[in-house]
């Protein structure tokens, strides 16, 4: 009798009751330390820095080991298919021409940096900074609608520093936006918050190469006087001390008169999506 | 006694939000074409929120947030508070509601995504070290709400959760 009336009682049991509290205290428990965080999180102090890039890093690294089972055959089978190739004598041909080509355009390279140099000896101009290269593996690519940014596996533990530029075959992708101990973030040229400093040699005109988080890149404050034609070279003018001058980005694509937003558009140097590798500059100094 | 199939069924969402959240380019694989520009992450929160909202519960959201912004080089803590103010607003537009039919959870949708997108506003231009490009955002919210049907039209065909 006793037994019913129990399981028949209005009362909560202990399993309600705890949830129940759960319910009320977890939300503003959850958003307070969210809140803390944030707070934390614009402090400048070093151990707090310290701390998160470690909880970076074993996010990344943990994220690295389990995507590896799902990434690697999808990243095989997308290269075998564009390995396919039933043109392999025409396209052997071509290759040996531009081989050709290729190696006497060096030789005329070769040619115009012992004169620069000899020219720089006799003005007694000196070099600029030199540059090493550090080569690393890409082990994450992040994109949402604010940013557009990759891992590399090397971070502060190779002395690499916030800014220093990214490259692939000497052409710019990007720039270090956040350093941790064992990885870095690489902001990506296309990000709306990448800006870099440009030249246009063939103009002589200088602009800032911004982002435009679509997977393109805008030109903004270039002489209103210069206009830029189809083809035109674009590199970074290195004016910014980080980023090493004379790096190619892109080049430009189209008259921009043609076009609705009435602005250049730009085709950048890269743009092969599956990138495993790059390498960072790292000033000697 | 539940089977293993409809326990995947159940977690399913988990899993494609955990699977976004750790690796977009899994199903995008772009850092340099067009990114994401639908936010799918808030339709399936808030699909799951309003239909069923002991799906996820908000240790999930938050520890889910938390991952998202280690990933993402976002201020630490921003995206658990949109995650769980958008369930948050979700469950409470679900019970306001005494009828629900399309056009009634179609504008909640457009209500919670916008108040969350404003609170997001809100914490990254206060908390946040980047510029924001509010263009972009705009863009993400109106291609976010013209997705949201297709997918629901799929969840429906998979959950049937009305």
């Amino acid at each position: 009798m006793n037994d019913n009336r129990l399981s028949r009682s209005s009362v909560p049991g202990f399993a309600t009751i705890q949830r129940n509290i759960e319910k009320k205290f977890l939300l503003p428990t959850y958003l307070l330390v969210s809140f803390f965080l944030l707070i934390l999180d614009s402090t400048d102090f070093k151990a707090i820095k310290v701390v998160k890039g470690l909880t970076n890093d074993l996010v990344t690294y943990s994220v690295w080991i389990l995507k590896t089972p799902i990434k690697y055959p999808i990243n095989v089978i997308i290269s075998s298919v564009k390995n396919i190739n039933f043109n392999a004598k025409t396209i052997d041909e071509q290759l040996n021409d531009d081989i050709s080509k290729l190696t006497s355009e060096n030789n005329q390279l070769i040619f115009y940096k012992n004169e620069n140099e000899n020219l720089k000896r006799i003005l007694n101009i000196r070099n600029k900074e030199d540059y090493s290269f550090v080569y690393t593996k890409i082990i994450h690519e992040n994109t949402n609608e604010f940013n557009k940014n990759f891992t590399i596996n090397v971070g502060s533990n190779e002395g690499l520093q916030i800014n220093q530029a990214v490259v692939r075959n000497n052409v710019y992708l990007g720039k270090i936006s956040e350093l941790n101990l064992y990885s870095s973030k690489v902001m990506v040229v296309t990000d709306v918050n990448s800006r870099i400093p440009v030249t246009i040699p063939s103009r002589g005109a200088n602009a800032i190469l911004k982002g435009n988080g679509m997977g393109g890149a805008d030109l903004l404050f270039y002489p209103l006087n210069i206009k830029l034609e189809d083809g035109d070279q674009i590199y970074t003018s290195g004016t910014d001390g980080s980023i090493k001058e004379g790096l190619y980005v892109g080049k430009v694509m189209g008259d921009k008169d043609r076009r609705f937003f009435k602005n250049y558009k730009i085709q950048l140097g890269f743009s092969d999506h599956l990138l495993n590798y790059v390498s960072v500059l790292k000033s000697k100094r | 006694m539940y089977s293993i199939i409809e326990k995947i069924k159940y977690y399913f969402p988990h899993i494609i939000i955990i699977l976004i959240t750790l690796n977009d380019s899994l199903f995008v694989n772009s850092w340099i074409a067009p990114g994401p520009i639908v936010n799918l992450k808030y339709i399936i929160i808030f699909y799951f929120s309003f239909f069923d909202k002991e799906r996820f519960s908000i240790t999930f959201l938050f520890i889910l947030g938390l991952l998202f912004d280690s990933m993402y080089a976002m201020p630490l803590g921003s995206s658990s508070i949109c995650f769980i103010c958008l369930n948050k607003i979700a469950i409470f537009l679900h019970k306001k509601r005494t009828r629900i039919n399309y056009q009634n959870e179609f504008t909640s949708f457009i209500i919670s995504l916008f108040v969350t997108q404003i609170i997001a506003l809100f914490v990254l231009h206060e908390f946040g070290k980047a510029p924001l490009e509010y263009s972009l955002l705009f863009i993400n919210l109106i291609f976010t709400t013209i997705c949201y049907p297709l997918a629901r039209y799929f969840f429906q065909y998979l959950f049937r959760l009305n």
